[in-house]
């Protein structure tokens, strides 16, 4: 073969090499953490362990020296969640590269995460986090009840804040572990203590300042976010976090980012209040001031008018006017009494009239029984006129009434005839 | 002079803050006759007045609560703190937990 045509190559030894090199003494992976589940764990009776790393898309082969693990704390379990410090190395003889592990610890937060996960759904159900569930927070505490450790960061940023907001504020601190395993129970202790009536407590603040994501695990425990949910007086869950907040603050009746900002929140700015009233006081001594010049104004309008100023006007008026009906009063009478006293002067006459009258009437009744007297039958009787009369005494006015043989009387002027009709001779 | 008649139940803080707002708002109003004016600005000056002592209630006292001698036994006791830093004061004494 041309040895100009052959091309530069490696030996699979040299190669590797290389890659060993570059590899073993890169910074990126000389010193590094790597996390993942264990797989394939295999302890040797040489003490080594071995065993995979694996997640959801790849494997990493890792090794264990006895050197290093024999101060591990904990026994390494199969599916178990680690995080492992080391770096990588190249095994030439089978062409592989893996970890060398120099430390070892369970990565807690895998784990606890899906415990957390688990007692959320649960605790969710129950209406734990409802929102209806969560108490309104008192505008002005008097005694705020704090739950925290006694010595952490936590309580003096509590009572700094506390007390530069409100300088007369009571504060009464529940002291309880904040970390680790005994934690959870005396942190809901602490808060059922202060829920004691005796203690008067307006609102407590139950937390800690911030810290690793296992440090805050407390308040994440099911007796702590119970414990919030079954607290009678109002409560905010004050752990100091950044991104995922714990389930206490879902139990609270609020939620603070840390400490300080839970005292902010229970805590009323005491300048803020007064202010406040102060504001109101002013506003209604203004309105009430308003309201006085109004009616003044008023009242200044109303006397200023003419019969405010010079009441007699009025009286004079009145007085006007009695003087003026009295006067035509007076008049009305005299033409009422005069008119009167006119037709009493006609009355004479009037009598004279009826004198007239009367006899006029006499004269004239006197002529009347004249007239009456010429004509009474007597009268035209005396004249040679008779009345017959029938037996019954009945006139008897036509010839038509008799008949021969009829008695009949005849009445002269003075005396009567009784006669019999000899005969009736009509005439026309 | 005569002394006032005892209410029998003061208002809370919050109630009396309101109602003092709301006659604020009725005197702006304008509405009312001098007479209920005065009658509900002298309200008014007895609720800004409760608003005032209820700032005043507290007596500013910290005190850290400690497992009594006998079990189930809880004491409360007083505390120094400085108002700076919010340290408390000689703390060596104090228990970390009621349990």
């Amino acid at each position: 073969m041309d040895k100009e045509l052959i091309p530069e190559f490696f030996t699979v030894s040299e190669i590797t090499k290389i890659l060993k090199n570059e590899i073993e003494t890169s910074p990126n992976f000389t010193s590094i953490w790597v996390k993942g589940e264990i797989y394939n764990l295999t302890y040797h009776s040489s003490g080594h362990i071995y065993f995979t790393i694996k997640d959801e898309g790849a494997l990493l082969s890792a090794v264990f020296f006895r050197y290093a693990n024999k101060s591990m704390k904990f026994k390494l379990e199969e599916g178990m969640n680690v995080i492992l410090f080391g770096g990588l190395t190249v095994f030439e003889k089978r062409g592989s590269y893996q970890m060398n592990v120099l430390q070892a610890r369970p990565d807690g937060a895998g784990e606890l995460q899906k415990r957390i996960e688990q007692l959320k759904k649960k605790l969710e159900a129950e209406g734990i986090f409802d929102s209806s569930a969560k108490k309104e927070l008192p505008l002005l505490p008097k005694r705020i009840g704090v739950v925290t450790s006694p010595t952490g960061a936590a309580i003096r940023d509590i009572l700094k804040v506390a007390l530069r907001r409100y300088p007369n504020i009571e504060i009464i601190l529940a002291p309880a572990i904040v970390q680790g395993d005994s934690a959870a129970a005396t942190i809901a202790a602490a808060i059922e203590e202060l829920n004691n009536p005796k203690w008067q407590i307006d609102i407590i603040i139950a937390g800690r300042g911030g810290g690793s994501f296992e440090d805050l695990m407390p308040f994440n425990e099911e007796a702590v976010v119970r414990a919030f949910y079954n607290s009678k007086v109002p409560i905010i869950s004050a752990v100091g976090h950044q991104i995922d907040h714990p389930l206490s603050d879902d139990a609270a009746d609020a939620a603070a980012p840390t400490p300080s900002a839970a005292a902010e929140i229970a805590v009323p700015l005491k300048s803020d209040l007064v202010d406040e009233i102060n504001y109101h006081y002013t506003r209604i001594q203004g309105a009430l001031l308003k309201k006085l010049n109004e009616s003044k104004t008023g009242y200044q309008n109303l006397i200023s008018k003419k019969i405010f100023r010079t009441p007699i006007d009025l009286i004079n008026s009145k007085a006007m006017l009695l003087d003026d009906i009295q006067t035509r009063l007076i008049s009305v009478m005299k033409t009422n009494i005069s008119c009167k006293k006119e037709r009493l002067l006609q009355i004479p006459d009037i009598y004279r009239l009826e004198k007239n009258l009367i006899n006029t009437k006499q004269h004239l009744f006197q002529i009347t029984i004249q007239g009456i007297e010429k004509m009474s039958p007597l009268n035209i009787m005396k004249r040679g006129y008779s009345i017959v009369e029938d037996s019954s005494g009945a006139v008897i006015k036509s010839v038509d009434n008799v008949k021969a043989g009829d008695k009949i009387e005849i009445r002269f002027n003075k005396g009567r005839a009784s006669s019999t009709v000899n005969s009736v001779i009509k005439e026309e | 002079m005569e002394k006032q008649k005892k209410t029998p139940v003061k208002p809370s803080f919050e109630k009396a803050l309101s109602e003092l707002e709301k006659i604020a708002i009725r005197l702006e109003d304008g509405e009312l006759g001098l007479d209920d004016s005065i009658k509900e600005f002298e309200k008014g000056i007895k609720l800004a007045r409760i608003c005032h002592e209820k700032l005043e209630e507290a007596e500013r006292k910290i005190e850290i609560l400690q497992k009594g001698d006998s079990p189930n036994e809880v004491k409360n006791k007083k505390v120094a703190v400085k108002p700076n830093t919010g340290e408390i004061e000689d703390d060596e004494e104090l228990q970390g937990s009621l349990l």
